[in-house]
């Protein structure tokens, strides 16, 4: 079951496109990483699967065919927009009053648990709770909802490191307990090889990149060697080329079995430096699929 | 490692019942009740103020104005709480417009600026019975509130119509009694409710709100109301003192006469009659009727009479109804809209 | 008199209660044929520490056996110190208090930790992080790893690259899972007899000394020291080890 699935999504506000054409699959039980730099469209297109904005063009479905903001879908989706809204002048119990009468399934003794672990006073309003407190309790809503896909918008990006790492073990564990799949937009490339398994690179309004990490992690070496020869390998699907006057560093589309030419040596990448490349090159994809990847030429950064 | 209790989840509903309205009465509540409670702590401060002088006018009225018109009720009753009931009327008007925009504008445009609609809106009930089941139950509130306020007025104004101070038409008590306060609130909640929506900012609707609300008060006030049915005409002189006059006309031989050539014609009126009226009191009453009727005016007179209150009062009361019911089904239908 | 035991001693510990008990004392709750198991060792350690006759240890562990909650288990202890290590201490509670000092139930003898910055990923930390504990002596055979979701709790990473590490344990026949119940180290990493092992440090001793002399530095011998590997391994056609080979020279010698 694919719980985000859209074709040819695409969505116009005014005059201005902030979508187009994007064809995504995201499968169930992982947790994806939606990435892309800031106005990319990572939070449109949360919107659209949530059911908060319709599409211009295409379609969205998710857990399974179900249409975008429909009640079925509704009823099995979390969603934490950015900045974790919450209702500020409401104590923390009555939020949680709140999402279970808005809700058919809340789990009340889950939620009390959680934020008596958490240290979270179930008697003060969610205002004068700090900023990682708050996240917390957003998220401990949403997941005492039990849902089958939490989406989750830029949630830590205004929390301090503690509170950041608090956050995602919260939400990794109920992955790993529940189940739950999880669909989460960053624009923080160092922390999401730990936490994705499944990339989702979104480039001026356009699925750059989609799929496992594990996938395109050993789909793609470094290639280093010659700055000389590095013309000569045109040919491969050479994704970014960074070179030095007498050295080059080919980032390719290759596995590990692939041979490496005489005096190249071949490197693994990791996902930080692969979706760097990618963003450095908007021509560049790498679909699912035969039928999407594109074999531009790229551009070279000269050291 | 912190224990994060997590149960075996619980079997998921096998249909898709939907919500329940009762659960999202709770949260209506829960959100509103500080704004619900300050309206009721407001107009009841009004309502006991209405009642402690309201008690006071009731006991002059009773005691000073039996002849009605004799000196003595005009010192004790019209000339003591005369202008206290003046000034009472008017600050009445603005009730509606106050409690509309204080409680419509709100309720969606303080979700739409603080971002929580985001939340809101992706709960399992959905955005239109969210919506529905805040509109529907504060505005029923709100509505009954000012029907009960009415009845208080009614009764505190009730001094004032027996001396003949003030006619049921009078602009300044009219949308006060009978159902046309409940409405003119309703009205405002709804236009209230609709700002919020289109403006997505808690203040800026709210002033809005009043801005419009006034408006279409002063419109129907001065112009509108007065053509709910159309006006009886006469030339009689002597209207009964309850009915709404309207407008005033002469005619000559069939033609509507211009005020000026009116004007033009009383230059001449120069001899009023003296009458004696008393030994050494003369009077001499400045009455242009008699005169330009012997120079062939013809004096027409509009009206409506006191009768046509409370049909009156039906009408206004069931536009503002339909009118309400309308704005609020343009802002269920604008929410519906996914407007992100 | 009960004592209130955070768990965190590498021993396990029956009273699994979070720290500061508190609203959420759980010492009514029922205990698992797995707590109690851990329970006897622990008795079995005192015993052999001379702390029990053999009396009190055949009582204590015949009442072990039949304990129905944690409050009959923790009673067992009452008058004992803890054992192995010194527990962790009680973290402060807060929002976002680092995990560390909270339940784990019948816990593993070690730990993970993540090194973000290592360049190697986090799957192979794991797996090396469990080959290390074996070579140390910090893991025998029946001993748990860690819970995936206790991982994923004090690390927040993602359950999938638990999954692929024990996974990839299991492969290399190291570990074996128990439905129901966790993973299990099932064997040791070949031993290297002492001996050799004292003969193979002299030789790279000598053969460091040659290569100093020749002129190399550190990262010069490391380069070629990671390049010779690559090859040897190469050469033998290695299977289960290409990734790890591949790791290696990109950040030395694992």
């Amino acid at each position: 079951m694919n719980v985000i699935e859209t074709s040819g999504l695409g969505k116009r506000y005014g005059s201005t496109w902030v979508l187009h054409e994007c064809t995504l699959a995201i499968p169930a039980g992982h947790v994806a990483a939606l990435v892309g730099p800031n106005g990319a469209g990572k939070t449109t297109l949360l919107n659209l699967a949530v059911g908060l904005a319709d599409p211009t063009a295409g379609a969205v479905t998710v857990l399974g065919g179900k249409p975008a903001g429909s009640p079925a879908a509704l009823d099995s989706i979390a969603f934490v927009a950015q900045d974790t809204p919450l209702y500020k002048n409401l104590p923390a119990a009555d939020m949680l009053h709140l999402t279970a009468n808005l809700n058919r399934r809340f789990d009340q003794h889950f939620a009390e648990a959680r934020l008596g672990e958490l240290g979270i006073p179930l008697n003060r309003k969610a205002g004068k709770l700090s900023g990682g407190q708050q996240a917390q309790l957003a998220l401990t809503v949403a997941l005492a909802r039990r849902p089958r896909l939490l989406v989750l918008d830029e949630p830590v990006a205004m929390l301090d490191p503690v509170a950041r790492h608090d956050f995602m073990a919260t939400v990794l564990t109920a992955a790993a307990d529940d189940g739950v799949s999880v669909v989460l937009s960053s624009h923080v490339l160092a922390e999401l090889e730990r936490v994705a398994d499944y990339l989702i690179l979104l480039s001026r309004g356009r699925v750059q990149v989609a799929g496992e990490v594990e996938d395109l992690l050993a789909s793609h070496r470094v290639l280093t060697g010659p700055a000389a020869e590095a013309s000569k390998y045109a040919e491969r699907p050479v994704v970014h080329v960074r070179r030095g006057q007498a050295q080059a560093h080919l980032l390719v589309r290759a596995t590990v079995d692939d041979p490496v030419p005489p005096g190249w040596e071949a490197h693994p990448v990791g996902l930080e430096e692969l979706t760097l490349a990618y963003l450095r090159e908007p021509g560049a994809g790498a679909l699912p699929g035969p039928a999407r990847s594109r074999n531009t030429q790229p551009s070279e950064v000269t050291q | 490692m912190t224990a994060l209790t997590m149960p075996a989840r619980p079997k998921r509903d096998a249909g898709l019942r939907p919500v329940p309205w009762r659960r999202m009465a709770w949260v209506t509540w829960r959100q509103h009740r500080a704004a619900l409670g300050g309206v009721a702590a407001f107009l009841g401060a009004f309502a006991v103020y209405l009642w402690l002088t309201g008690l006071q006018m009731h006991h002059a009225e009773a005691a000073y104005c039996h002849p009605a018109g004799s000196l003595g009720c005009a010192i004790n009753f019209t000339g003591r709480h005369g202008e206290t009931a003046i000034i009472v009327s008017i600050a009445l008007q603005a009730v509606p417009a106050l409690i509309g925009a204080f409680i419509g504008a709100p309720v969606l445009a303080r979700e739409l600026e603080t971002g929580t609609f985001r939340y809101a809106w992706t709960q399992g009930i959905g955005r239109l019975r969210w919506t529905v089941g805040k509109l529907v139950p504060l505005a029923v509130a709100v509505t009954a509130a000012a029907g009960a306020f009415t009845v208080l007025f009614a009764w505190y104004n009730q001094p004032w119509a027996a001396a003949g101070y003030v006619t049921p038409f009078s602009a300044r008590v009219f949308d006060l009694l009978g159902i046309a306060f409940a409405a003119w609130t309703l009205a405002a909640f709804a236009i209230g409710a609709l700002a919020g929506m289109l403006i997505r900012r808690v203040v800026p609707a709210i002033a809005a709100t009043l801005a419009v609300y006034a408006g279409l008060a002063f419109a129907t006030g001065l112009r509108l109301r007065e053509h709910y049915i159309t006006p009886l005409v006469t030339h009689s002189t002597s209207l009964p003192g309850s009915a709404w006059i309207i407008s005033h006309w002469y005619t000559k031989g069939g033609r509507l006469v211009s005020q000026s050539a009116i004007s033009q014609e009383l230059r001449g009126y120069h001899h009023a009659p003296t009458t004696q009226v008393g030994p050494n009191t003369f009077q001499t009453v400045l009455n242009p009727v008699p005169y330009l009727t012997q120079h062939g005016y013809t004096n027409w007179t509009s009206y409506q009479p006191a009768s046509r209150f409370w049909p009156f009062q039906w009408i206004e009361g069931g536009w503002l109804l339909a009118l309400s019911a309308l704005l609020i089904a343009i802002t269920v239908w604008l929410v519906r809209r996914r407007a992100a | 008199m009960v004592i209130d035991k955070s768990n965190g001693a590498p021993g396990g510990g029956a009273g699994a209660s979070p720290a500061g008990g508190g609203l959420y004392s759980d010492q009514h709750l029922r205990v698992s044929d797995a707590e109690r198991e851990a329970a006897t060792g622990r008795l079995a350690e005192h015993f052999a520490a001379g702390r029990l006759d053999q009396a009190e240890f055949d009582d204590r562990v015949g009442r072990a056996m039949s304990a129905r909650t944690r409050a009959d288990l923790n009673g067992l202890f009452a008058d004992l110190p803890e054992t192995g290590s010194p527990a962790v201490p009680e973290l402060p509670r807060g929002g976002g208090s680092t995990p560390g000092g909270g339940p784990r139930g019948p816990g593993s003898p070690i730990e993970f930790r993540l090194d973000a910055a290592s360049g190697v990923p986090t799957y192979l930390q794991l797996v090396q992080q469990v080959e290390h504990a074996l070579r140390l002596g910090y893991l025998k055979p029946g001993d748990q790893l860690p819970k995936v979701r206790d991982v994923v709790a004090s690390l927040a990473i993602n359950p999938n690259t638990v999954l692929k590490a024990y996974k990839e344990l299991e492969t290399k026949g190291l570990t074996a899972g128990r439905p129901g119940q966790g993973t299990f180290i099932q064997a040791t990493l070949s031993q290297v007899a002492l001996p050799e092992l004292t003969g193979l440090h002299k030789s790279l001793l000598g053969w460091l000394t040659t290569a100093e002399a020749a002129g190399l530095d550190q990262d010069g011998i490391v380069a070629l020291f990671t390049s010779a590997l690559r090859d040897f391994h190469e050469r033998r056609g290695g299977t289960g080890d290409r990734r790890g080979a591949a790791s290696a020279e990109t950040e030395g010698v694992a």
